[in-house]
């Protein structure tokens, strides 16, 4: 066997042990390692690197951000902020029909500006919104879909982790790929709202009536926000100002949002360690995939994998665009089983040098940070869609009286406007580039 | 047993937390020193109060020397530290769907044989980062600014792999167990998080 | 083909190193050999790992061939730093030849003893680019400089700037966001970095360098002695010496093109006079001072290491 031929191979072994539930970066290392010892006969290779390779992999300063970015999510919460964000918007549309879903979106949009993270974003705001929804008499299945969906804007919207490994993996500036990810998020959060108002009308029994609150009370709610924009305003807007490096940034806002909660009154001796804990646990999680990702693609490049399947894309003079789209619907459908980290790890380093090597009339720099986004919300879509989405699980596990299938069933009208949304970004990638130009 | 591991990885974990905190304070200080000296130095500050602003930046004011270096090296520290914890609260990420189907017991050997893998490799990488830190003693590399010996870092590290394996190789142990006998001595689910 | 060798390296394939350098070494090899060596490139750290840990790759067998910075793992291969000593270089090739005789004489079996080392040399003038002018080294008191080498820091600090470590890509997002003032950096890479777009200045000096950072060509040693003696003759006759000095002459006349970049966007490119480096050069006496004492705890006689790179620099005549 050849090792291009071993190279070929490991996708689908890789595929299988995934499959066989085990954890995605222990099964990429596994191949990896196993791989490397195929191809050079001995295990030598792969020994050697270990050496130095998990201690380079888990002090890298840039990927420091990682856990300072988690580590804020969490104090937002304890700081009240998602429960600030949820009230404010709530004062001003909650009297609507659908208002209390569509401030629920409103809420996750404020809270993914001051939070890197998807599941951290549907967990906290499904925790603040969803006792609020079911009390108004919102349907169970549309209410834990509006909440999932929203988490998603946890990511799409800056700061975004998954923008952070995309960056490091393609050598881009992460302050632009921050900046290209606000318009596209602010559509997504535009496109939820817009499919709460339409579900609401088709289902008018979905979402009950909320009483309308007076002016004073609106201020006074959305007065209570300022700790939000304070740090956003200092994480992304410092970053992007340049008076501080993206990890800096990360380590602002953890210690911004540490001494707001401290200030409210969140910060307990408890609350404080389970904040660690929670934070560690995603850490490590994120780390091992980090790892094992980097094990299975060294191994891949001595294949000569990546190389010869961008040189026969080239060859073949596909459209730029067919490749395009090819990759993305590959992510969808990968998206319905995997999380959004790993396909981003796993496949970025074969699919980058594709997209690179095509001539979609834009500068390399600008076509990287475009695929970016689109890869971004294509992941992101993986995240609530069936059978297997994180975020459908997390907040369906809030509502027990609510089967997983009704929230399938209401999820799929969020996923349709994200793949409106894709196609869209697609075409016209000066929404995109817009703010970066 | 269980509760002798567990408090472990909590206390790994936490003090894993403690350190990263104590990284983002030490950012933000070596920030606000940046921030201070390029102040002290502008024109006008240097023009109106010279005394002052010298005899600051004399005893020092400006970032932390070898931030960057600290963060590496504690960051490295911090994520061992949490290893444990994910490892014995099944924090991992994994794709269940296509076993669920599974009944219990065949799942139990596949969740033993994942275990156990999972143990040799956290084994090999101690053992391996062990090999690591010695050819770093060896060869005497330091840091670039403040060149303290880079093996200290990897000892710090060393030690969370060390605690990750043992707490793998229990988890393995558990799972066998169970495999063999039918029971549930750890659940596996999200449910250890909150 | 036999023998297949892995060349691992930390840069894109179409910058100037890979591209005029390894790719060329790499195909005179294969050529020589008549096509029974083949040299896999595998540039950007594709094989994974990060670039300090390249002269480990090459120690380890994880890859045959790497090409390194050797000041990426401080501590480890002091002598290499004589050549990194501020204003001690005038020319890369004069340097690149010194260096490749004093490393067969005093590092071949000591600090490399553990590799096979093919080539060693040093780039173009050092110099620095920033966003305000410097002429005379009070100039650069209060800026915040990112520093290439050890040397160069602890230059930096001397003459009251602030040095800021960052790894090279992150120089442009830095200088264009004015989180660094200036960073040094020889000619030839500022392209890459687009540095004369985000800066306005460039200092030069005439006369000697402000800094050289040295590299390394280096091969795995049981690789190295595992090939059968022709094949042995073939790595050989491309390394060592000769090798050297057309690694360095050719990086340092890379410089020329990028240095052109900067002149047709109207940069102020300032040329410090040969005397007036000699103000600079006696500011920078205690940076040799706190190296010969450094040395000395570690065994070294760095005086004489001094002495004699500036002696075999001064009897290189161009030729060989
Ligand atoms: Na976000
Ligand atoms: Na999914």
């Amino acid at each position: 066997m050849t090792n291009f031929e071993i190279g070929l191979l490991s996708f689908p072994a890789l595929l299988l042990l995934i499959f066989l539930r085990v954890p995605i970066g222990l099964a990429m290392f596994t191949t990896g390692f196993v791989g490397l010892w195929l191809t050079n006969g001995s295990a030598f290779m792969a020994m050697a690197r270990l050496k130095t390779e998990t201690f380079t992999t888990f002090s890298s300063y840039s990927l420091s951000i990682v856990p300072m970015f988690l580590l804020m999510g969490c104090f937002a919460t304890l700081g009240g902020m998602s429960q600030a964000l949820f009230k404010a918007a709530e004062a001003w549309i909650g009297h609507r029909k659908g208002g209390i879903a569509m401030a629920a979106i409103g809420a996750c949009a404020g809270f993914g500006a001051i939070c890197g993270s998807s599941l951290a974003t549907a967990a906290t705001m499904g925790r603040v919104a969803l006792p609020e929804l079911r009390q108004y008499g919102y349907a169970g299945g549309f209410s834990t879909a509006t909440l999932a969906a929203g988490g998603t804007l946890g990511i799409l919207i800056p700061p975004s982790i998954v923008l952070v490994i995309y960056a490091i993996l393609t050598e881009q500036n992460i302050a632009k790929l921050f900046l290209a990810a606000v318009i596209p998020g602010l559509l997504a959060a535009a496109g939820y709202v817009l499919v709460i108002s339409i579900y609401v009308r088709l289902n008018p029994e979905a979402a009950g009536v909320r009483e309308r609150v007076g002016y004073g009370e609106r201020f006074r709610a959305l007065f209570n926000v300022w700790p939000v924009l304070l740090v956003f305003m200092a994480v992304v807007g410092g970053i992007y100002a340049g008076i501080f490096t993206p990890t800096e940034g990360a380590a602002v806002g953890a210690l911004g949002t540490g001494l707001i909660a401290w200030w409210n009154g969140g910060l307990t001796r408890q609350s404080l360690v389970s904040s660690f804990l929670s934070t560690g646990r995603s850490t490590a999680m994120i780390f091992f995939i980090v790892l094992g990702a980097g094990f299975y693609n060294g191994f891949l490049a001595l294949t000569q994998v990546p190389q010869e399947l961008s040189n026969f894309v080239v060859e073949q003079g596909f459209s730029p665009w067919l490749v395009l789209a090819i990759i993305l619907v590959l992510y969808l459908i990968f998206g319905c089983v995997m999380d959004s980290l790993s396909m981003i790890l796993l496949t970025i380093p074969i699919f980058f040098p594709v997209i690179s090597s095509l001539d979609f009339g834009m500068t390399p720099e600008q076509v990287a940070i475009w695929f970016g986004i689109l890869v971004l919300i294509v992941v992101e879509v993986g995240l609530i869609t069936p059978p297997v989405g994180m975020n459908l699980f997390i907040i369906n596990a809030m509502d027990r009286g609510t089967p997983i299938t009704a929230t399938y069933r209401a999820v799929m009208w969020f996923v349709a406007s994200d793949i409106v949304r894709v196609i869209v970004l697609a075409a016209f990638p000066a929404i995109t580039l817009f703010l970066i130009s | 047993m269980y509760r002798f591991f567990f408090g472990l990885s909590r206390l790994m974990a936490v003090f894993g937390g403690f350190i990263l905190s104590a990284l983002i304070v030490m950012v933000c200080v070596s920030i606000a020193g940046r921030s201070l000296n390029g102040f002290l130095h502008a024109d006008m500050v240097q023009a109106m109060v010279p005394g002052l602003a010298n005899w600051l930046l004399d005893i020092g004011i400006g970032p932390v020397n070898g931030d960057f270096e600290l963060v590496e090296a504690g960051i490295a520290f911090a994520i061992f530290a949490f290893l444990p914890y994910c490892q014995i609260t099944s924090g991992h990420a994994t794709v269940a769907i296509f076993t669920d189907w599974l009944p219990e017991r065949p799942q139990q050997f596949l969740r033993m044989v994942i275990e156990i893998l999972f143990a040799v490799v956290l084994i090999v990488i101690a053992v391996q980062l062990k090999e690591g830190m010695d050819s770093r003693i060896r060869s005497g590399q330091t840091t670039f600014l403040l060149q303290f010996p880079i093996w200290w870092a990897y000892a710090l590290s060393l030690a969370g792999a060390a605690v990750a394996a043992c707490v793998a190789v229990y988890m393995a142990i558990v799972r066998t167990v169970e495999a063999f006998t039918g029971s549930v001595l750890i659940a596996d689910d999200l449910g250890a998080e909150h | 083909q036999e023998v297949t060798l892995r060349l691992h390296q930390f840069l894109p394939a179409q910058a100037n190193v890979p591209k005029l350098v390894l790719d060329v070494w790499a195909d005179n090899v294969e050529e020589a050999s008549e096509g029974r060596i083949k040299v896999e490139r595998f540039p950007s750290m594709q094989l994974g790992g990060t670039p300090p840990e390249l002269i480990d790759q090459a120690i380890d067998g994880i890859a045959d061939v790497v090409w390194t910075v050797v000041g990426y793992t401080p501590g480890r291969f002091p002598s290499t730093e004589v050549f990194e000593l501020p204003f001690m270089v005038s020319d890369a090739r004069a340097a690149s030849s010194a260096y490749w005789q004093m490393f067969e004489e005093h590092m071949k079996d000591g600090e490399f003893a553990d590799v096979h080392i093919l080539g060693t040399w040093v780039h173009g003038p050092g110099m620095i680019h920033s966003n305000k002018e410097v002429t005379s080294p009070d100039d650069m008191q209060g800026m915040r400089i990112r520093g290439a080498t050890r040397q160069v820091n602890a230059l930096l600090e001397q003459l009251g700037a602030t040095p800021v470590g960052m790894p090279v890509p992150a120089v442009s997002e830095a200088l264009s966001k004015g989180v660094i003032d200036g960073t040094t950096i020889p000619w030839e890479v500022t392209t890459a970095l687009k540095v004369p777009e985000l800066v306005d200045n460039h200092t030069e000096f005439e006369g000697a360098h402000l800094y050289n950072v040295t590299f390394v060509l280096a091969m795995n040693k049981d690789r190295y002695e595992s090939l059968p003696d022709d094949l042995k003759a073939v790595i050989d006759a491309n390394s060592g010496h000769d090798f050297s000095v057309f690694a360095g002459g050719t990086q340092s006349d890379a410089d020329g093109p990028s240095r052109q970049i900067a002149v047709d966007l109207g940069n102020n490119i300032v040329t410090v006079s040969e005397d007036q480096v000699a103000v600079w050069r006696e500011r920078s006496q205690p940076i040799y001072d706190a190296w010969v004492a450094e040395m000395s705890e570690k065994g070294i006689d760095g005086q004489a290491l001094i002495d004699q790179a500036r002696e075999l620099m001064d009897a290189y005549d161009g030729g060989n």
